[in-house]
């Protein structure tokens, strides 16, 4: 029997403790299957970026249970020990912005991740040029970060996300600055990743233009989860 | 693993670089400090080793003749070559003065020596001793004064007849060595006014003008103009004398102080240039403070303009070693820079400094260690600013 990719069960995160304390998320269920790209919908305030936190392992929930292929890294305490490893080689991550190493060229953006888990640089950077090559960056590997468009960024910053293959990612926003044509081009990429690489995907987002394409969404509200079947899954 | 710190220094070289030179200029002068004090160690050697002394016999209870005033009876000679081990004896007198050449002021400290004795200037880098027993010089060579030349001194014109390199007194002044008679007469003699007025006072004293004693004011006049005394008697020691006993010999017998070459290292080093070792260190405290303030705001700086990039390093496995390792790094870089610049700069610079400036590869090891330590301690605190960036912030809010 073959396991999801994530299993979250009555997730909990509460900041602060007494008069001051804020229960970000109060129970949050969800279940992403290996290849597939999950949408996170909810209002501002709502415990988007508080969910992507726990699960990215840089904030640590104070109830619930997480599971990543089956191995349980959450259950009420980090089950565990290195962190560091976990988000390095089990998870990547795309944020709102590319975020990318401005004193690093493209190629490198992508290979110090392998670097990071000890690969040696040839191998790496070999590693990164396929991934750009697929993400059809190849041909800017040498540039130097400034030099790419906007659209060119967040390809390289998905480069650098799925460049250990890793089963999850997580993207905050990912499409936030980009305008429709390229923001459904980032979409295409990630579905086309998630099949190729079998990654499951959770993309956080309150882009109207993109929220269609996602087969399955989860709705937040109030730091509770809701699931929907998405647009997509109709057409 | 590449080497991120040194990515980050190439993408922002310019900054980085100026940075750096500006260090480097503080580092230079640093060490030119640090050269100036050995170089005057160093003249403090010279002046001594040069002159042929084994002992240094000046006036009772002063420390004579470079760090106190000291004068001596220009015959006590006579009385220490009498002296169990002494073998030569030469009187010397020290006077800073200024002269005129061509048009410019020159301070110099005139020397006045017996030629053939000891006191004599060692060797001549040009030219010849001197000959003859009155108006010959032997200069310095930073007087600017070349052979055969003629310089004014006081009341007579003398000739140029050699020239020393590093014969400098301990305050840095070059040397004009003088036959002793002649700068005696410099020294102790007074100029024409003076000497006139002397001369007027002495003539209508009735006591020195007698008209029944023919040839008394002359004698008398010539007593007052004259000098007998010296700043300093040198010995130079018989080849298995002990030093310790004849200087010992002389304190006894004939009330004056006898000082060995380790004693008159001793009072120039620890007592004549101990204050300037004292400022300079001072100074040296304070641009250590300074150079460490401009790396410690510098990397700061850089650190605090790189804080996204750190959250996305950390959050994407990078270790806290990793990051601390690259902001060090970066300090150490600076530093290593700097001392380039200063090291390069301090030896440009030095031969135009009016004081000899001796740049030891010793002071420059430990002056480079010393950098490298001011600026991994001046790192610490962008390492603690970086070491407390949480890698959620990659994710936002
Ligand atoms: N570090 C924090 N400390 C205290 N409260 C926080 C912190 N981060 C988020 N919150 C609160 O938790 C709730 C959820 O925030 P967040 O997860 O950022 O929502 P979203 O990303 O959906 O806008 C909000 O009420 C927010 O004010
Ligand atoms: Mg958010």
């Amino acid at each position: 029997m073959s396991h999801p990719a994530i299993e979250i069960v009555g997730l909990a995160k509460r900041y602060g403790t007494g008069d001051a304390a804020v229960d970000a998320l109060k129970g949050v269920d969800m279940i992403v299957q290996p290849g597939e790209v999950v949408g996170l919908i909810g209002p501002s305030g709502s415990g988007k970026s508080t969910l992507l936190k726990c699960l990215g392992a840089v904030i640590e929930p104070t109830a619930g249970r997480m599971a990543l292929a089956g191995e349980t890294i959450y259950d009420h305490g980090w089950k565990v020990a290195d962190l560091r490893a976990l988000r390095r080689d089990r998870i990547g991550f795309v944020f709102q912005a590319p975020y990318l190493i401005p004193f690093l060229d493209v190629t490198d953006n992508v290979a110090v991740l392998p670097m990071l888990a000890g690969v040696p640089n040839g191998r790496a950077r070999d590693r990164a040029r396929e991934m750009l090559t697929a993400l059809d960056v190849g041909h800017r590997a040498r540039a130097q970060v400034q030099q790419l468009s906007g659209g060119e960024q967040q390809r390289v910053a998905i480069a650098r996300a799925l460049v250990n293959q890793p089963p999850i990612i997580l993207a905050d926003e990912p499409t936030a600055p980009l305008d429709s044509e390229r923001a459904l081009t980032v979409i295409r990429i990630l579905n086309e990743m998630a099949q190729r690489f079998g990654t499951a995907i959770i993309v956080v987002t309150h882009d109207e233009k993109i929220i269609p394409t996602f087969r399955r969404i989860y709705h937040i509200r109030d730091g509770r989860t809701y699931e929907e079947a998405g647009e997509a899954r109709a057409a | 693993m590449i080497n991120l710190a040194g990515r980050d220094i190439l993408h922002g070289w310019g900054r980085f670089l100026f940075t750096g030179v500006g260090l480097g200029l503080l580092i230079g002068v640093t060490l030119s400090m640090a050269g100036i004090y050995r170089g005057m160690v160093d003249d403090a050697k010279v002046l001594l080793g040069n002159v042929g002394a084994d002992l240094w016999v000046v006036q009772r209870d002063t420390l004579g003749p470079y760090a106190e005033p000291s004068n001596v009876r220009d015959d006590a000679y006579r009385a220490l070559l009498g002296v169990r081990g002494v073998a030569d004896a030469g009187n010397v007198t020290y006077l800073t003065m200024q002269i005129q050449h061509e048009g410019r002021d020159v301070r110099v400290m005139l020397v006045g020596f017996e030629p053939g004795h000891p006191g004599e200037p060692g060797s001549l880098v040009a030219g010849r001793p001197i000959t003859r027993s009155h108006y010959e010089a032997i200069a310095d060579e930073r007087t600017g004064l070349r052979i055969d030349q003629r310089v004014r001194i006081r009341r007579h014109e003398y000739t140029v007849v050699g020239l020393t390199r590093r014969a400098v007194s301990s305050g840095g002044d070059p040397m004009v060595f003088v036959p002793l008679q002649d700068a005696q007469e410099v020294q102790f003699l007074k100029d024409n006014d003076a000497l006139l007025n002397e001369r007027a006072r002495t003539a209508a004293n009735p006591a020195f003008n007698r008209p029944g004693v023919p040839g008394l004011l002359e004698a008398v006049q010539a007593s007052q103009a004259s000098s007998r005394t010296v700043n300093v008697v040198m010995l130079r020691l018989a080849p298995h004398a002990d030093e310790a006993v004849v200087a010992r010999e002389i304190r006894r017998w004939k009330h004056l102080e006898a000082y060995t070459r380790a004693d008159m290292d001793e009072i120039l080093v620890a007592k004549l240039i101990a204050t300037s070792a004292k400022q300079i260190f001072m100074f040296l405290v304070i641009l250590a403070v300074v150079s460490a303030a401009i790396v410690a705001f510098i990397i700061y700086t850089m650190t605090l303009a790189k804080q996204r990039e750190i959250a996305v390093l950390k959050l994407i496995g990078a270790r806290n070693r990793s990051i601390a390792g690259m902001i060090l790094q970066q300090a150490l870089g600076l530093g290593v820079i700097g001392f380039v610049v200063g090291r390069t700069a301090a030896a440009l610079w030095a031969p135009v400094f009016p004081k000899y400036v001796l740049l030891l590869p010793g002071d420059a090891v430990v002056g480079a260690a010393l950098v490298m330590a001011i600026c991994a301690l001046a790192s610490v605190v962008a390492i603690r600013a970086a070491l407390r960036i949480d890698p959620a912030t990659a994710i936002g809010g």
